[in-house]
């Protein structure tokens, strides 16, 4: 039997011969480079400032009276979790040792124009952070930090998968984005969101996020 | 997830039948080789401050291994089996319309395609893959839209928790990244789900697991012979 990839793998018509493995299937599959990140507590404080942006920019979003019902019941959900993620990843950081980095400024442009902006921006930002996740995980020593950056991992996939089905998009390659997830190496993170971070490598700015 | 609610949800009836002994041996096995089901001691979901890895790998927990990665890929290939059948026949029934049809028809192609990539690195690693096991699912399982539904969005709840009470356990970190990027497909299957059933999408902030004797032991009332 041969997978045809079409539709699974945005758009790609290739078909997947039988006999792939994963490492072939998962042909984008890249760790991050091991130069970015030194310490468990590194790569805490890049996943905490991705959960910083995430939580602000849910909470700023959510305060923005864009929408109602259901959505506003799911979004008020993902708001929590992310803020949930920022207050575990924090403690984490502490009990490794290590400082917390601080909030980044942040700056969401027009995202909270419309309902459809608003949800486009978090659907990026969701996807992002499943691949930020992934692509560092490798990089965990410690087992049950690794424990936890894998559950918060599968459920930014969740809120990514919900928002891009409140969006009505299509279901391969808007809710789901293939066999796999996809990882993403640091510096590809760190250029998607920059554009939201106020100012060039603001990190550590100013407290933006209030928990 | 209890097999009592598997139980309601099958009729009491066995789902799975494993194709024969060494197989049978080998899933059931697996919770032993890889020690898992003594637990972390001290260790919660969602609190990793509680642990460390000196601690996690206290007490009587194997450390991870070769030959235990691929118990745990054996494992994770039987239950991507069950998915990939049970889609297949629920897509064939042709129960769901409209959007939720589109939702669902990948779920049935993710885990056909799950179940080539994790056999194919198990021959890649010299092991052996399981055989696809035999399945029995009632009749009544494809014929509403909401038990078709209902028992979708059970399996895909166990498949996160499986995946995610593996995660420590896995020895290879490229081994690590593949189970890790199928375990977060398997979460957007479920958070969809769960919206289409009018469950909780997102049920925690930090994906629950489970070791694979409490999957296992979930699932062995459907395990026959």
């Amino acid at each position: 039997m041969q997978i045809k990839r079409k539709n699974l793998i945005r758009g790609d018509v290739a078909a997947v011969p039988a006999g792939v493995s994963l490492g072939a299937l998962n042909n984008g599959f890249l760790w991050a480079k091991s130069a970015d990140f030194n310490s468990d507590v590194d790569v805490l404080n890049y996943a905490l400032t991705l959960e910083y942006l995430e939580a602000e920019f849910y909470r700023q979003g959510n305060s923005a009276g864009l929408v109602s019902g259901k959505e506003a019941d799911y979004l008020d959900a993902v708001q929590s979790d992310e803020e949930s993620h920022v207050a575990t990843i924090m403690a984490t950081v502490k009990k490794l040792g290590g400082d917390p980095v601080a909030a980044p400024a942040v700056d969401f442009g027009d995202a909270f124009d419309s309902r459809e902006k608003y949800l486009t921006t978090a659907h990026v930002f969701e996807n992002k952070g499943v691949g930020a996740y992934l692509g560092a995980a490798g990089f965990i020593q410690d087992k049950a930090v690794l424990q936890a950056a894998a559950g918060i991992f599968g459920v930014e996939a969740r809120h990514a998968a919900v928002v891009g089905n409140l969006l009505g998009l299509e279901p391969e390659g808007g809710v789901y984005m293939g066999v796999t997830e996809t990882p993403l190496t640091k510096d590809a993170v760190l250029k998607a969101v920059s554009p939201f971070l106020a100012g060039a490598g603001a990190m550590g700015d100013g407290a933006a996020v209030t928990l | 997830m209890t097999s009592k609610l598997e139980n309601q949800i099958f009729d009491g009836q066995p789902v799975v039948a494993i194709q024969n002994e060494h197989d049978r041996r080998t899933f059931l096995r697996s919770a032993l080789i890889v020690g898992v089901g003594a637990g972390f001691v001290g260790y919660k979901v969602g609190d990793p401050t509680s642990g460390t890895r000196a601690s996690a790998w206290a007490g009587n927990l194997a450390k991870p291994s070769a030959k235990g990665d691929l118990e745990i890929l054996n494992y994770a290939l039987t239950l991507e089996y069950l998915e990939s059948e049970f889609y297949t026949k629920g897509v064939e029934a042709s129960i769901l319309k409209g959007r939720e049809a589109d939702l669902v028809a990948p779920i049935r192609d993710h885990e056909a395609a799950h179940v080539q990539a994790i056999t194919a690195t198990i021959q890649d690693l010299g092991g052996k893959p399981v055989a696809k096991p035999k399945f029995t699912f009632p009749a009544s399982t494809f014929k509403s839209r909401d038990k078709f539904l209902a028992t979708a969005s059970t399996f895909e709840e166990l498949g996160v928790k499986a995946y995610h009470g593996q995660v420590t356990m896995i020895d290879s970190v490229d081994i690590l990244g593949a189970a890790a990027s199928i375990a977060g497909v398997e979460s957007r299957h479920a958070a969809i789900l769960a919206d289409l059933t009018g469950g909780e999408p997102f049920p925690q902030p930090i994906e629950a697991n489970l070791p694979m004797s409490a999957v296992l032991k979930a699932a062995k009332p459907f395990i026959a012979g």
